[in-house]
C-alpha cells in the first residue's frame, strides 16, 4: 500500500509540497525555540551543579539594592557550620548592555578564594589569579573566544560611576593571566579579577554584591541558610534549594515559549494537512467508492489516507529538523564569535520534533480519512 | 439442476421521495446458473440499476434476499460486505471508473491487493488477464492514454482479477462507439462460454440481443424473462 500513498503524494506535488513546507516551518520553530530552552536549561543545570554547595547571602533590601559590606563575611563565617565565607563583586563587562542573555560578567573575588568559587574548573592557558595581583584577569572560555584573547594579552574593561546626575566612564587595561576551560556554565562568560581591584575600579568602597557561605562538610545547607539569616543582621540568604527553585521559575518562561511555538506549529501545520487531505479526499470521492466496490476494507482506506497525512507530517518534520538544525548551527556559529551560544539541539529535542510532526500528520489525517472511509460506494460512484 | 450461482428472492426496495414512497423494486425473484450470460433491460426508472446495486451489495433492499454462491449476501454486515464484494462480485461500470493515477496494470493489480493476494501472484495474474484482453502492449499506460474500448477492457480484467462468482456490468457499452460495443459484448460472451457468469444491465437492445437470456423490467417488476436463441453475432 505504501507505493500507493507515495503515488498520491507525488501526483499532487505542489499541494503536498506546500503542506510539507508548512509543517517544516512549524517544526523549525520547535527546533529553534526548543534549542534555546534546552540550552538555558543545560547552562543553569551546569551552573547550579558548580555552585550548589554554597549559600548566597544578599543585603536585605535586595540584590544590588543595598550595600553589603565585606565585613559581613566575617560575621557570616562566625556562624556555626560555616566553613568559609567571602564576598563577591559582580558587574556587567559592558556597562551599556543589560547583560540579560548570557552577557559577560566581571566577577571580583579574593584570589585565595577563587578555587572555592570555581570548584574543579581548570585553566587551559596561563594561571589563576595570585594574591597581590593588580589589574589582572582570568577569562571564561566564551569571553576569550569572543575577544580572541590569550594569556598575556590585554583586555579593556569599562566601569560606569554615577556622580550626581551624570555618569563618568572609566576604562582600564587588564592583563589576561589565564583562560579557563569550557564548563557549560555562566563562568564561561566570566572575567575574574581580584576583589580589591574590582572594588577600587568600580568605586564600591568595601562593599560586595553578595557573600558566598561554604557549609561545613556535614552541615545541612538548608538549615545553615536559616541559621545565618537569624544570626547576622540586615541580610537575607538564598540556600542552594531556594536558588534552584528561583532559577526553575525563570526557566518556566522559556518552556512556555517552546510550548507556544509548538502549539502554533501544531495549529498552522495541522490545519494545512487537514485542508490538503480534505481536498484530496473529496477529489477522490469516486476513487474511494470504487475501491470499496472492489472490496477494499475500511481499514485499507483509512491506512491509505492516514498514511498520506502521516507521510506529509514526517517529511515536514525531517525538513524542519534539517532547516532548524542548519539555522541553529549558523546562529550558534555567529553568536560564538560574539561570546554566547544560545541553542542546544539535544537528541531529546530531535526525538520530540519527529514524534510531534508524525503525530501532527496522523491526527490531522484522522477526520479526512474517516470521511473517505465512511463513503458509501453507491453514493461515491454516482458522484460526478 | 445445479444450485444456482445467483438467486434473487422477493427482492423489494422502496425509496422515500419526500413523503411519497417510490417502489423501485417490488417482489422480484429469479435464478441464474453458473456460466449464464444474461441481460436486464428496461426503460429508465424500471428499477434495473437499483436491482444491480442490491446484488452488488452497494445498497440494501427493503425486503427479500439475494444469494450468491449459496451465501445470503443481503444479510452481510458492513464488516462482511468487503469480503463478499472481493470474492463473489466483479464490477464493470459505464464510466469505466479506472483510477486515473494508476496504469492499466496497476488498476488490475489493486483489486487483488485488497484481497491480500501475494505480490508475485498478482503480477502474474494481472499480466495474464491484460494479455487475454489484448492489452499486452498497453499495460503501462494511464487510463487517459487509452481509448474507451481499451479502458473498458482494463475494467473487465480488473473485474475478473479475483475470480468472482459473477460479473455485474452496468451499461458497459454506454460510452463507446458501436464497433467497440460489439467487441466488448463479444469479449464478455467469450468469458461466459468459459464458465464466467455475467449479468449486464443495459437499455441498448442491440447489446441484449446478443445475450442468452433477457430479463425485461418495467416499474420495478419483471415483465418478461426469455431465453434468447439468436444470441449469435454476425460480424459485418
Amino acid at each position: 500500500m505504501f507505493d500507493l500513498i507515495l503515488k498520491n503524494i507525488t501526483q499532487r506535488k505542489l499541494r503536498a509540497g506546500l503542506t510539507v513546507f508548512g509543517i517544516a516551518l512549524g517544526i523549525l520553530a520547535v527546533i529553534v525555540m526548543g534549542g534555546m530552552s534546552e540550552h538555558f536549561n543545560m547552562t543553569f543545570d551546569k551552573s547550579i551543579s558548580l555552585t550548589a554547595d554554597k549559600i548566597r547571602v544578599f543585603p536585605e533590601i535586595g540584590f544590588g539594592g543595598g550595600d553589603l559590606n565585606n565585613s559581613k563575611a566575617r560575621e557570616v563565617k562566625r556562624v556555626t557550620g560555616v566553613a568559609d565565607a567571602y564576598g563577591i563583586l559582580q558587574a556587567a563587562l559592558d556597562p551599556e548592555s543589560l547583560g540579560f542573555f548570557g552577557g559577560d560578567v566581571v566577577i571580583g573575588v579574593q584570589p585565595e578564594k577563587q578555587l572555592s568559587l570555581l570548584k574543579d574548573t581548570k585553566v587551559t592557558d596561563g594561571r589563576f589569579l595570585a594574591v597581590g595581583d593588580g589589574y589582572r584577569a582570568v577569562l571564561g572560555s566564551s569571553v576569550a573566544r569572543e575577544f580572541n584573547l590569550k594569556a598575556g594579552d590585554g583586555l579593556q574593561i569599562k566601569s560606569k560611576r554615577v556622580q550626581r546626575a551624570s555618569s563618568i566612564t572609566h576604562t582600564r587595561n587588564f592583563t589576561v593571566v589565564g583562560i579557563m576551560e569550557y564548563t557549560g556554565s555562566f563562568f564561561d562568560n566570566g572575567v575574574i579579577i581580584p576583589l580589591d581591584v574590582a572594588q577600587k575600579f568600580y568605586d564600591r568602597g568595601d562593599t560586595v554584591s553578595f557573600i558566598l557561605a561554604v557549609p561545613d562538610p556535614d552541615t545541612d545547607a538548608e538549615d545553615l541558610s536559616k541559621r545565618i539569616e537569624l544570626n547576622v543582621e540586615k541580610i537575607k540568604t538564598f540556600s542552594p534549594e531556594q536558588l534552584r527553585k528561583q532559577i526553575e521559575q525563570s526557566l518556566v518562561i522559556f518552556t512556555l515559549i517552546t510550548i507556544s511555538a509548538a502549539v502554533l506549529a501544531a495549529i498552522i501545520g495541522g490545519l494545512s494537512v487537514v485542508n490538503t487531505m480534505l481536498m484530496s479526499v473529496s477529489e477522490r470521492t469516486k476513487e474511494f467508492g470504487l475501491m470499496k466496490a472492489m472490496g477494499a476494507e475500511t481499514k485499507d482506506i483509512l491506512f491509505m489516507t492516514m498514511g498520506e497525512a502521516a507521510l506529509m507530517g514526517i517529511l515536514g518534520g525531517i525538513c524542519g529538523i534539517i532547516g532548524g538544525g542548519a539555522l541553529v548551527y549558523y546562529l550558534n556559529d555567529y553568536l560564538a564569535s560574539r561570546g554566547t551560544v544560545l541553542f542546544s539541539v539535544t537528541p531529546r529535542l530531535l526525538a520530540i520534533a519527529i514524534v510531534f510532526s508524525t503525530l501532527l500528520g496522523v491526527l490531522s489525517g484522522l477526520y479526512p480519512a474517516y470521511r473517505a472511509a465512511k463513503m458509501s460506494p453507491m453514493e461515491a460512484l454516482r458522484y460526478e | 439442476m445445479d444450485e444456482p450461482i445467483l438467486s434473487v428472492r422477493n427482492l423489494s426496495k422502496t425509496y422515500m421521495q419526500g413523503k411519497i414512497p417510490v417502489h423501485a423494486l417490488s417482489d422480484v425473484s429469479f435464478d441464474v446458473q453458473k456460466g449464464e450470460f444474461l441481460s436486464i433491460i428496461g426503460p429508465s426508472g424500471s428499477g434495473k440499476s437499483t436491482f444491480l446495486s442490491m446484488i452488488g451489495l452497494l445498497d440494501r433492499p427493503t425486503k427479500g434476499s439475494v444469494f450468491i454462491d449459496g451465501v445470503e449476501v443481503t444479510k452481510a454486515t458492513d464488516s462482511e460486505a468487503p469480503k463478499i464484494r472481493r470474492e463473489k462480485i466483479g464490477f464493470v461500470f459505464q464510466h469505466f471508473n479506472l483510477i486515473p493515477t494508476l496504469s492499466a496494470f496497476e488498476n488490475v493489480d489493486i483489486a487483488m491487493r485488497f484481497a491480500r493476494v501475494p505480490k508475485s501472484k498478482r503480477k502474474e495474474r494481472a499480466a495474464e488477464l491484460l494479455t487475454r484482453m489484448g492489452l499486452r502492449d498497453r499495460m503501462n499506460h494511464k487510463p487517459s492514454e487509452l481509448s474507451g474500448g481499451e479502458q473498458q477492457r482494463v475494467a473487465i480484467a480488473r473485474a475478473m482479477a479475483n475470480n468472482p462468482a459473477i460479473i455485474l456490468a452496468d451499461e458497459p457499452t454506454g460510452e463507446v462507439d458501436t464497433k467497440t460495443r460489439d467487441m466488448i459484448v463479444e469479449l464478455l460472451r467469450g468469458l461466459s462460454e468459459k464458465g464466467q457468469t455475467i449479468l449486464i444491465v443495459t437499455h441498448d437492445t442491440s447489446v441484449s440481443a446478443r445475450t442468452r437470456r433477457i430479463i425485461k423490467m418495467l416499474d420495478g417488476k419483471i415483465e418478461s424473462d426469455t431465453i434468447n436463441a439468436v444470441g449469435e453475432i454476425k460480424t459485418a
